[in-house]
C-alpha cells in the first residue's frame, strides 16, 4: 500500500466508535481517536479511512499539518456489505499505528430507502463551533456524494458527483484537511478539532469535484 | 444440573405465592424439566404456551411484574383516541388455567448461569434446567442529555405501554388547539422501526378530528426510517402539512432535552419548544438481560439463531427485542415467532432430540389513518449461521393503491391484533 511506502504499521492505538451491527449501510457512524503515549514533538498527520469491501476502500484521509493536532474525528461512511474498518494513522515520527473494527451490515426487515438529501438546497452548510480545549467544529453540507455507482428510475447512471475535499483554515494558516471520496455518506458530516494558538478566524472551505466552493467563516478565541 | 431437592424445594416456595393457580397441577407428574421464563410479552407468553402444548410434562414458572400485560403494538391507537386502554390488556389466565403454566407476579432480579438460579425482587430464588428471557427494552437514560426517568415524567417516551402512554395521552387530551407536539425518534436498532411513525399518524388523525389548528414536528436521529414513502405520502393525503420531518441530515437529531420546559436542543444548536414532548430515547436488552451476562458491549444480546440460546452463557435463551436477530426486526410478532423457535429447542433439547430448522415470517401493519393501513412482510431464515431474509419473499404496500386497498389493509392491521393475542394470551377480540 502506497502509504505504508514498507512501513510495517503498528497495531496499537488506533481506537475506533463502530456499531457491531449496523441495520443501514448508508449511514454508518464512524468515530476515530488515537490513543498512544507520543514522543515529545511526536504527533499525528494524517488518518486513512478503508473499507476492503466496498468497491472503491479508500473512505477518506484526514491531515494535520501541525504540531497542535487533536486526532479525534467523528463522521458518517457507507458500508457495502459486512467487513472490518481499517484506519491507518501515520505519526510525524515515521511510525505507522493500525486498527481496525469489524461490523455486520443487515438491512432493516422494517427499512425502505429514499434519497436523504434536500435537492433544493445542495451545498448548504451546517456548522457548530464549541470553543473549548481543543475546540470542536461539526460541520455537514446538504449534498448527495453520489458514487456514480447508482442508476436512477429509467436503468441510467446517475454522475459521479462529490464532495472531494474540506480545508479549514485560521488566518491563512491550514490547521486542518479531509479528502473524501465514495464511501463518505450523502451529506458529508464531519466534527474535528482545532487547537488555535490565537484569536482568529475559522474559514471553512469544501470543494465539489467540478471545482465549485461553499465557505463558512466564524471567529474563533 | 441443578439438584432435584433443589426444584422441588423453590417450586414449593412458588407455588406458595400463587396457591389457587397452581394447584391443580402439583399433583401431576412433572418429571421432564423445570423452565422459567421471565417476561410475560410477545416472546415469554408465546413460548410459556408453546412448551406447554408440546410437552405439558415440563414445568413452565412465569415471571412477570405485571398482573396484565400492555402491548405497545396498537398503543398508538389508544393515544390517538381510537381505542380505550384497557383493550391492549392481555391477561395471563389461559396460561395458568389452560396450560398449567406457573405465574409468579414479582420482577426478577438476578441470574446465576452456573448455578442455574434465577432470583426474585422477594428474595426468593429459582432453579431452573433452561431460563428463557423475554425482557423487552429498557431505555438509555444516558443517551441523551437531560433525559432521565424524572423528565420522563414530563415529556413520556411512551415506549413501554403502561403508565406511561396514559401521561403522553392525558398531555395531549390536555393540550390547546393550535399546539405543537414534538416527537424524537432514535436511531436505529430500536424498538418497532414503524412505531414512531404511526404514532404521528394517529395523533395527526386526532387533531385533525379534535384540534385541527395543532402541528406535529418529527426530530429523527436517522435518515430514512420503516415504510417511508408510504407514511410521508399517507401524511400527505389524510394531514396535509400538519406533519413536519426534520432527518439526521436536516439536524433533527436531539442531543438535549429540558423536560422542565419541553425545549430540545439538536446537535447543530437549534432550539425547539412543544406543548407536548415525546422523547423516544435509544434503547438497550431490558436489564435481566444484562444481570444474566447475556448482554455484549453494546447493550443487545447475539443469540445462536437456530436455537435463541445466548452466544455467551449456556442454557440461558433470549427471544424478542432484546435480542441481535436483524435483519427480523424488533417487533412483536418477530418475538413471537421467534418465541415458538425457542421453545421448539428448548422441549428438544429437554427430552435428548435435535431441535427443528427454524424459519421466521414477520409482518409489520401500520395505519396511517383508522382506514389507511400499509404493510411490509419478511420471510426469514438461517444460512451460515446467520439469519437471512429470504430472496424473492416478503414485500410492502404498494406505492399507488386505491381507497379500497388501504381500508382493507386496516382492517387486516386489526385482524392481525386479534389473532396474534389470542395465540398469544388466549384474548378475544375487543
Amino acid at each position: 500500500m502506497a502509504i505504508l511506502d514498507g512501513r510495517d504499521p503498528i497495531a496499537q492505538g488506533v481506537v475506533l466508535d463502530l456499531p457491531l451491527i449496523s441495520e443501514n449501510g448508508a449511514v454508518v457512524p464512524l468515530g476515530i481517536s488515537i490513543d498512544r503515549p507520543m514522543a515529545e514533538d511526536e504527533y499525528v498527520q494524517a488518518i486513512h479511512v478503508f473499507a476492503p469491501a466496498n468497491p472503491f476502500p479508500h473512505i477518506a484521509s484526514f491531515r494535520y499539518p501541525n504540531a497542535r493536532s487533536t486526532p479525534r474525528l467523528e463522521t458518517r461512511v457507507r458500508l457495502n456489505e459486512s467487513q472490518p474498518v481499517v484506519v491507518l494513522a501515520e505519526l510525524s515520527s515515521g511510525a505507522v499505528l493500525v486498527g481496525e473494527s469489524e461490523v455486520r451490515v443487515t438491512v432493516s426487515g422494517c427499512l425502505t430507502m429514499s434519497d436523504t438529501y434536500d435537492t433544493e438546497s445542495v451545498f448548504q452548510t451546517r456548522v457548530r463551533v464549541e470553543p473549548g480545549a481543543p475546540t470542536s467544529v461539526l460541520t455537514l453540507i446538504n449534498h448527495p456524494q453520489e458514487t456514480g455507482l447508482r442508476t436512477n428510475a429509467q436503468g441510467e447512471i446517475i454522475p459521479k458527483r462529490l464532495i472531494e475535499k474540506l480545508e479549514a483554515r485560521i488566518g491563512d494558516e491550514l490547521v486542518f484537511e479531509a479528502d473524501l471520496h465514495r464511501s463518505i455518506s450523502a451529506n458529508p458530516y464531519l466534527r474535528f478539532y482545532i487547537q488555535p494558538d490565537a484569536p482568529g478566524t475559522l474559514d471553512l472551505v469544501w470543494t465539489e469535484d467540478t471545482g465549485e466552493t461553499a465557505e463558512f467563516s466564524q471567529d474563533v478565541a | 444440573m441443578i439438584s432435584r431437592r433443589k426444584v422441588i424445594k423453590s417450586a414449593a416456595a412458588a407455588f406458595a405465592a400463587t396457591p389457587l393457580l397452581s394447584m391443580p397441577f402439583v399433583a401431576r407428574a412433572q418429571t421432564a424439566g423445570r423452565v422459567v421464563i421471565v417476561g410475560g410479552g410477545f416472546g415469554g407468553a408465546t413460548a410459556a404456551k408453546y412448551i406447554k402444548r408440546r410437552n405439558p410434562d415440563i414445568a413452565v414458572t412465569l415471571v412477570e411484574a405485571s398482573p396484565r400485560f400492555y402491548t405497545c403494538p396498537f398503543s398508538n391507537l389508544y393515544l390517538g383516541g381510537l381505542r380505550d386502554f384497557d383493550s391492549i390488556g392481555h391477561s395471563f389466565d389461559e396460561l395458568t388455567d389452560t396450560y398449567g403454566v406457573e405465574l409468579i407476579t414479582e420482577w426478577a432480579e438476578g441470574v446465576d448461569g452456573d448455578a442455574h438460579t434465577l432470583t426474585l425482587a422477594s428474595g426468593e430464588t429459582l432453579g431452573y434446567d433452561k431460563l428463557l428471557l423475554s425482557p423487552g427494552i429498557d431505555m438509555r437514560w444516558d443517551g441523551i442529555e437531560g433525559y432521565d426517568e424524572a423528565a420522563a415524567e414530563l415529556a413520556p417516551h411512551a415506549w413501554k405501554a403502561g403508565p406511561q402512554t396514559e401521561l403522553l395521552r392525558s398531555q395531549l387530551e390536555a393540550m390547546d388547539d393550535g399546539g405543537l407536539f414534538i416527537l424524537s425518534a432514535p436511531a436505529d436498532p430500536f424498538r418497532c422501526p414503524p412505531g414512531p411513525y404511526e404514532r404521528v399518524s394517529l395523533i395527526a388523525n386526532y387533531f385533525k378530528e379534535s384540534k385541527p389548528s395543532s402541528k406535529i414536528l418529527i426530530l429523527d436521529s436517522k435518515d430514512a426510517f420503516s415504510k417511508q414513502g408510504l407514511f410521508q405520502a399517507g401524511w400527505q393525503e389524510l394531514y396535509g402539512d400538519m406533519i413536519e420531518w426534520v432527518s439526521l441530515s436536516n439536524d433533527g437529531r436531539v442531543i438535549r432535552v429540558d423536560a422542565e420546559n419541553l425545549e430540545v436542543e439538536t446537535e447543530f444548536g437549534e432550539i425547539h419548544r412543544a406543548d407536548v414532548l415525546n422523547v423516544i430515547p435509544p434503547q438497550k436488552a431490558g436489564f435481566i438481560a444484562e444481570a444474566a451476562g447475556v448482554t455484549n458491549e453494546g447493550g443487545w444480546v447475539p443469540i445462536n439463531p437456530e436455537t435463541f440460546e445466548s452466544q455467551q452463557v449456556s442454557d440461558i435463551y433470549v427471544v424478542g427485542d432484546a435480542t441481535i436477530a436483524a435483519p427480523m426486526p424488533k417487533s412483536g410478532f418477530s418475538a413471537n415467532a421467534q418465541g415458538k423457535v425457542a421453545a421448539s429447542a428448548i422441549v428438544a433439547a429437554l427430552t435428548g432430540e435435535e431441535a427443528p430448522a427454524p424459519s421466521w415470517a414477520n409482518t409489520c401493519y401500520s395505519l396511517i389513518g383508522p382506514e389507511y393501513g400499509i404493510s411490509v412482510a419478511g420471510v426469514y431464515r438461517v444460512e451460515n449461521g446467520e439469519i437471512i431474509s429470504v430472496e424473492g419473499s416478503g414485500g410492502v404496500s404498494p406505492a399507488e393503491a386505491d381507497a379500497e386497498f388501504r381500508a382493507a389493509e386496516a382492517r387486516y392491521a386489526v385482524g392481525w391484533y386479534d389473532a396474534i393475542t389470542q395465540d398469544i394470551w388466549g384474548s378475544q377480540p375487543a
